[in-house]
């Protein structure tokens, strides 16, 4: 019995869980995209005057995202965005009819379409939009055409889920039409219900689609049927049963409109990659430059038997080599890139939620949006900057009152930042608000006897200080001091989830700074993690072959060497609960298989906990280079795991065992 | 009052033993939270933590001294030292007093000093009535050779 790393699941789960994943991530494409184009329009100076790239845009981002959520099924999110589409369409006609009150429904729908897509994805129950859908019904009722467009029966909301079908049939030549089916009493009376409609249809065609619509004056039946292009069908207008022509090929492409001017494409050379692939590329890579580096050693070797020529030409080529390879590093490096501007939008909402919830007017103002930043980095930067600039708008910045009191400006000012320096993105969360009060910091410190009477008073100790737990506790001696709860947890995130470093620079009265500098790559692995002796240690994923089950007493005792079946075949099994100095388990335990070939192994742990994507750091010190630890990492707890180093604990195991028969095995 | 330079220290106590290291050393000190342990690392090498999001290891100053090992409570403390490019975190029973010593204060450790950690000491001084051990803290997170 064994299992494998790679989770077995029937396909079209794991296929779905794919398609799942795609569309997520290309909904959230067209939600940052509407999102930059909605706040640019807030915050302009004359919000309801759009122009009409802008509106295209937005109306191409509700209608992708309504044909994706239709094709996955994700009923809610095609219901928003369909009328919000809807809306879309009236003002695209006439840009005059987009309000502020618009405006508003318009970024409130956003948000909700991104939770409802959250909550598909993690199969949460479906937030509760009534509230939003009378206030587009209010919007769009209030316009012209409003009623109108938005419950004429439209063919988009029909084909996407069939869309294999769909082109299926157009693929052996068919006609498609919609028929229409409108019971009234006196056709019932002749007996034609739905079922002979439907019967009827199959003689004719294959019927694709079929679904209930309720139109003004009852229930109408709309079938979207594929009939032979020769036929002539042209349906039972007598029995109420209608017939149209349909084309779906618009429908069915990414972006459609027909009858409207073509709409600027955004991604017509962009490709979307998933990490994993570029993770691959760059082991691939780091293979290569260890080969390149066994190159170069065996040319030192061989130098002294070379002609001088035949050497330097050699050598050349190894330096050649060298650069190349760190050309394709950096390239590959570059791949993973995105600018910032995403999460920076994302906080211009944050900032725009608080200031209705603090009621304190703020003015935002982003710089080095377009720097760029590693994708991992990126994803794992919105926690802790939302932190930093909430902790910044609610403790930061006075109120209205207090400013003018201050002398300063009644509205307060945010400033985000980013840069890249050298190679370092530097992030900076500023407010002109009341600024950190350092004394009363410190006078609490004292009090609690966290830092010695005469200690020095540099703003490094206080960001120390007011992380600290035991500290943050007392809310509103903290809310005094001009800090929030929240800090620590962004320090956190950025100092040991993403191994960068966060300071504090304030000025009492005139502002608090936060600084985070973040490493622009990072090193991140997949691991397993497993459990020794009650310790949680990681195992990088890609030397894992396989995790087996081991039961007590099974094991075969070989001179010095412990082994265990596997495969037909024999694995030497190193227990690290012995390399450890730990007791060993009691019972069955679990043994992953490292190595290929000869230097295949077992390494027997207590068990497999997970896997994890965990950022690498290094164990530099002396005093902490043990054998078989190849790095530490965190699992989001603060507490420092070790990476261990299947190779360097087999050469441990190799000089250790070296003489001294192991222990029987199954004896615990 | 004093002719020299007067230099600060950060006292620390351990075993009822009151020892100094120089401020300048001192990067910050810490509660002690999350040591995780090292297997096959120095005895005295309590293991490794997250400090300013750094892993640096954590001396068990006891082990290192040849004291009994106490379980941490409340007022134990992590100083962590800067020393030649690395940070090293050092455990102590409790730290928070700053004291400025001058430097004639400071006299070499008596050669007949009994105890461990006296190859980790850099002089013994006298302040306010106290007599505080001061570390060479050099000696004191070097690397044992293997």
């Amino acid at each position: 019995m064994h299992w494998c790393l790679t989770p077995v699941t029937p396909e079209f789960e794991e296929s779905f869980a794919e398609d799942l994943e795609d569309y997520v991530a290309e909904c959230a494409d067209h939600l940052s995209a509407a999102r930059e184009i909605l706040l640019d329009q807030e915050t302009s100076s004359n919000p309801t005057q759009i122009s009409k790239d802008q509106l295209d845009g937005l109306f191409r981002n509700f209608h992708t995202i309504k044909g994706l959520s239709g094709m996955v099924g994700a009923r809610v999110v095609e219901e928003i965005s369909h009328r919000l589409e809807s809306y879309l369409g009236i003002v695209r006609k006439d840009s005059s009819l987009l309000t502020m009150v618009g405006v508003d429904v318009l970024i409130n729908g956003l948000g909700v379409v991104e939770s409802a897509i959250a909550a598909f994805r993690d199969g949460r129950p479906e937030p509760n939009v009534a509230a939003l859908v009378q206030r587009i019904t209010a919007l769009s009722s209030s316009l012209p055409t409003g009623r109108n467009t938005a419950e004429s029966p439209r063919v988009a909301d029909v084909p996407m889920a069939r869309k294999a079908k769909f082109t299926a049939a157009l693929g052996r030549g068919d006609r498609l039409c919609i028929v229409t089916f409108s019971p009234a009493p006196d056709v019932a009376a002749r007996g034609v219900d739905v079922n002979v409609v439907r019967s009827r249809l199959q003689a004719v065609g294959e019927i694709l689609h079929a679904e209930p619509k309720s139109v003004a004056g009852g229930l109408q039946f709309l079938f979207v049927l594929a009939v032979n292009p020769a036929a002539d069908f042209t349906g039972w207008p007598a029995d109420n049963i209608r017939v149209e022509p349909y084309s779906p090929a618009a429908e069915l492409a990414e972006v459609s409109d027909p009858g409207q001017t073509a709409l600027p494409l955004t991604s017509v050379n962009l490709v979307r990659v998933d990490l994993a692939r570029l993770d691959d590329i760059m082991r691939s890579l780091g293979e290569m430059v260890l080969t390149r580096a066994r190159l170069e050693n065996s040319l030192g070797r061989a130098a002294q038997f070379l002609p001088p020529g035949e050497r330097r030409d050699l050598e050349e080529t190894v330096q050649g080599l060298d650069r190349q390879l760190r050309d394709l590093r950096e390239g590959v490096m570059r791949v993973r890139l995105v600018p910032i501007r995403d999460l920076f939008s994302r906080m211009r909402l944050v900032v725009r939620d608080l200031t209705r919830e603090t009621g304190k007017d703020i003015d935002l103002v982003v710089s080095g949006e377009e720097t760029e930043i590693d994708k991992f980095v990126v994803e794992r930067l919105a926690d802790p900057l939302l932190h930093l600039v909430r902790n910044a708008v609610s403790h930061g910045l006075e109120s209205a009152a207090d400013r003018v009191a201050a002398g300063k400006p009644p509205r307060g000012r945010l400033a985000l930042r980013a840069a890249a320096v050298g190679g370092t993105i530097v992030l900076e969360v500023e407010d002109d608000g009341r600024g950190v009060q350092f004394e009363a910091v410190f006078a609490r410190a004292r009090s609690a006897g966290l830092i010695a009477v005469d200690a020095t008073t540099d703003p490094m100790a206080v960001l120390d200080l007011i992380c600290a737990p035991g500290f943050s506790t007392r809310d509103e001696v903290d809310r005094g001091s001009g800090r929030g709860v929240g800090l620590d947890v962004a320090r956190r995130a950025i100092e040991q989830g993403l191994a960068g470093s966060l300071t504090l620079d304030s000025r009492q009265g005139a502002g608090t700074r936060f600084t985070a500098r973040l490493p622009l790559t990072l090193i991140v692995a997949d691991v397993l993690t497993v459990s020794v002796g009650g310790q949680t240690y990681a195992v990088p994923q890609t030397v894992v072959r396989e995790v087996i089950p081991v039961e007590a007493g099974s094991t075969i005792v070989l001179e010095n060497n412990e082994l265990i079946r596997h495969h037909g075949g024999v694995l030497p099994l190193l227990r690290l609960d012995d390399l450890f100095h730990h007791p060993r388990p009691v019972g069955s335990y679990v043994a992953l298989v490292v190595g290929d070939g000869t230097s295949a192994m077992a390494l027997a742990v207590d068990r497999a906990v997970g896997m994890r994507e965990v950022v690498v750091r290094p164990l530099t010190d002396l005093l902490v280079q043990a054998p078989g630890i190849g790095g530490a990492t965190e699992l989001g707890d603060g507490r420092p795991v070790l990476i261990l180093d299947p190779a360097g604990l087999a050469r441990y195991n190799r000089r250790r065992v070296a003489g001294s028969p192991v222990r029987a095995g199954g004896l615990s | 009052m004093t002719t020299t330079a007067a230099e600060s220290y950060i006292l620390f106590e351990l075993a009822g033993t009151a020892y100094a290291i120089a401020s300048r050393d001192v990067q910050r000190m810490e509660m002690v939270e999350h040591v995780t342990p090292v297997p096959n690392a120095p005895a005295f090498v309590e293991g490794v933590v997250f400090s300013r999001g750094k892993v640096v290891p954590a001396i068990n100053l006891r082990r290192r001294f040849g004291f009994q090992a106490t379980a941490f409570d409340l007022r134990t403390r992590l100083i962590v030292v800067a020393h030649a490019d690395r940070s090293v975190g050092l455990i102590v029973d409790s730290a928070r007093e700053f004291v400025s010593i001058p430097a004639d204060a400071i006299q070499p450790p008596p050669e007949t000093l009994a105890g461990t950690s006296g190859r980790y000491l850099k002089g013994v001084a006298t302040a306010d009535d106290r007599v505080i051990l001061v570390l060479d803290i050099g000696g004191v997170i070097d690397a044992p050779e293997t």
